[in-house]
């Protein structure tokens, strides 16, 4: 259950006992109150009753004393005398009714008792006062029964009165107990819900936050994998490890980009610094024999014996040879350095594949001829390029120098056709029957500063960034280039271009 | 070893390999050459030179390989050998006194110092 449903059921709960008891004190006014306006009626009707009985008693004994008088004198009764006991009478009548209206279902049996016999009585009496003072009419007062029994009947009423008084206090009371007791209850049981409510609430929050806390710390101290999955609430502490979870999910994501950018960085270190020892192997080899036959010849200046001009002048163009190698060296590495920058940039016009290739070849003559190789051409019917025509030239003459390089007294075979299913695409491939190059050494052709063997670029010469231009150049220009070779046999590099880069 | 001092070269360029018999030759130091590690192994054994040169990247058994198994050849393990190298990183130093050269020198050859390191190790 959420923390928030049983946080709102204690309060309904403690709300529903608080009610109760307000209920409680409210019906028990209101029963007290009933009970004590019937309790008040009946005490009244009791006192009505007494002085009712009283009044009777008295008139009783006025006719017994009147009557004594009519039958022993012949006194008359004067008007006022009779209006007085007209007026005693009528007061004793309307207090009776008086008393009925006090008296309720419970007294109804009595009083109707009550009124018709005093009634009766009342009227007798009346007559005996009317006819007083007519001798001819013959009235024996001294009948005691009828007043005893009007007498009777107001003493029962008044009983039932009492008792009906004395039901009510103790009804009273009894009110005042149970709403008491009441109280007291829905107090104590509001303590004791409000208590327990509150200890399992403290409790299980208690063993939430645990659980919580003790995964910010696991996850805290580095285990990036930990997840708090031990709480079951599906409120607000639920969202809470839901959310822990997710933050836990987004920062060790986080973490891994930032270890991996890391690595990436120390990588990307490591292979600068591999490539700044790379560039000064190849600065330094140029520079061996520039410096080496440099100081060479300053020495044999300073010699007796005559000058072998012949000598001196081989020695010369060594020295230029190689000042050329460190330049082209240079070049190459700045021309890499831009690509790897992102300056490098396609400077396209339009211009004839076929007639730079032959250029190429007039250019690479001498060299072919330098190792007896015979030059073959396969120049299907290619498409006008509008493409980068100097970058076209180097992968080229790259190619071609490459393949003249390793092989001797062989055959280098250039062709080139439209690709058939997209005769807007060129292939192109450069194969010689060279010295080749095992799988190991092909799978590396194409990296920065790798000559398929390391003692080659002594043999042969070369920056070994040659291929390494070629590859960004080709995927510059929109195309590929790819190789196959067979250690003894050849080498073939095919090389795959747009005739235009958009 | 006999009574004649000379200088084992290792070079497979042959315009550095010229260089530096000339060069040598011209300080007085008599000079033999050879193309590889394997063939600077056979002509060690061979010839019993006084001080071997070797350059580092050769083909068929390369400078390190080739002074590696010097050193363990007894027959010629006396021999000093100084690598001669375009790689000028310390590493790659290490990587030649832990091949078993007793010298180290980078390309572009310091030469005056080259002699001292000869003398001192050969011709003392």
């Amino acid at each position: 259950m959420s923390l928030r449903r049983q946080l709102t059921l204690s309060l309904i709960t403690i709300l529903i006992l608080f009610a109760v008891n307000v209920g409680t004190h409210f019906w028990g006014s209101y029963a007290r109150g009933e009970s004590m306006v019937a309790y008040r009626n009946s005490v009244t009707a009791t006192q009505l009753s007494t002085e009712v009985e009283q009044l009777l008693e008295d008139q009783r004994q006025q006719i017994l004393i009147l009557a004594t008088l009519r039958e022993t004198t012949d006194d008359q009764l004067g008007d006022a005398e009779l209006q007085r006991a007209e007026e005693a009478i009528e007061k004793i009548n309307s207090k009776i009714q008086k008393l009925g209206r006090l008296s309720h279902s419970v007294t109804e049996l009595n009083y109707e008792l009550l009124w018709n016999k005093s009634s009766a009585l009342l009227k007798r009496w009346l007559k005996f006062y009317r006819s007083y003072n007519d001798p001819n009419i013959e009235m024996d007062m001294n009948d005691p029964l009828r007043f005893m029994d009007v007498s009777q009947s107001l003493q029962d009423l008044e009983e039932r009165q009492a008792f009906i008084a004395a039901q009510r206090a103790n009804i009273i009371d009894r009110t005042i107990a149970l709403t008491d007791r009441i109280t007291v209850i829905a107090f104590f049981a509001s303590i004791f819900l409000t208590a327990t409510l509150g200890y399992f609430l403290v409790s299980y929050t208690n063993t939430s936050f645990k659980r919580l806390k003790k995964g910010t710390e696991r996850f805290g101290s580095g285990d990036l994998d930990y997840r708090i999955t031990d709480i079951d609430d599906t409120g607000e502490l639920g969202d809470l490890a839901d959310a822990f979870n997710d933050m836990s999910d987004k920062l060790r994501n986080a973490i891994y980009d930032v270890h991996k950018a890391r690595d990436a960085a120390d990588e990307a270190n490591e292979a600068k610094s591999m490539f700044l020892a790379n560039v000064s192997h190849e600065l330094r080899t140029p520079l061996n024999a520039i410096i080496g036959y440099s100081e060479m010849l300053h020495d044999e200046l300073g010699d007796k014996h005559e000058i072998n001009r012949a000598q001196f002048q081989q020695d010369l163009d060594t020295i230029i040879k190689s000042g050329r190698q460190l330049l082209n060296l240079i070049d190459d590495i700045l021309d890499l350095s831009k690509i790897e920058t992102g300056n490098m940039s396609l400077h396209c016009e339009t211009f004839e594949p076929a007639a730079l290739l032959l250029e190429a070849f007039d250019v690479l003559a001498p060299l072919l001829r330098n190792n007896s190789n015979e030059l073959r051409r396969e120049l299907g019917e290619l498409p006008t390029f509008n493409n980068d025509a100097a970058k076209f030239r180097q992968i080229f003459t790259n190619l071609l120098s490459n393949a003249n390089k390793f092989t001797d007294a062989g055959i280098i075979t250039v062709s080139a056709r439209e690709l058939p299913v997209n005769p807007e695409w060129v292939e192109f491939t450069v194969h010689d029957t060279g010295i080749g190059m095992t799988s190991e050494q092909l799978s590396r052709v194409f990296d920065a500063f790798v000559q398929a063997d390391s003692s080659t670029s002594a043999t042969y010469g070369g920056t070994g960034l040659g291929l390494a231009i070629c590859r960004d150049f080709c995927t510059l220009m929109g195309g590929s280039i790819s190789a196959e070779s067979k250690s003894g046999v050849g080498s073939t590099f095919t090389v795959i271009l747009p005739s235009d880069p958009a | 070893m006999t009574a004649e001092k000379f200088i084992l070269l290792v070079e497979d360029n042959e315009l550095n390999r010229d260089m530096m018999v000339r060069r040598l030759n011209r300080a007085g130091l008599k000079v033999i050459t050879a193309g590889n590690g394997q063939q600077a192994l056979d002509m060690m054994q061979a010839e019993q030179p006084s001080i071997v040169l070797m350059d580092m990247n050769l083909p068929i058994l390369d400078g390190w390989a080739a002074s590696r198994r010097a050193k363990e050849d007894e027959r010629i393990r006396h021999i000093p050998i100084i690598a001669l190298t375009a790689h000028a990183t310390e590493t790659h130093k290490q990587y030649a006194l832990a091949a078993g050269c007793d010298g180290y020198a980078t390309k572009p050859v310091d030469f005056p110092a080259l002699l001292i390191t000869i003398k001192r190790l050969a011709l003392a």
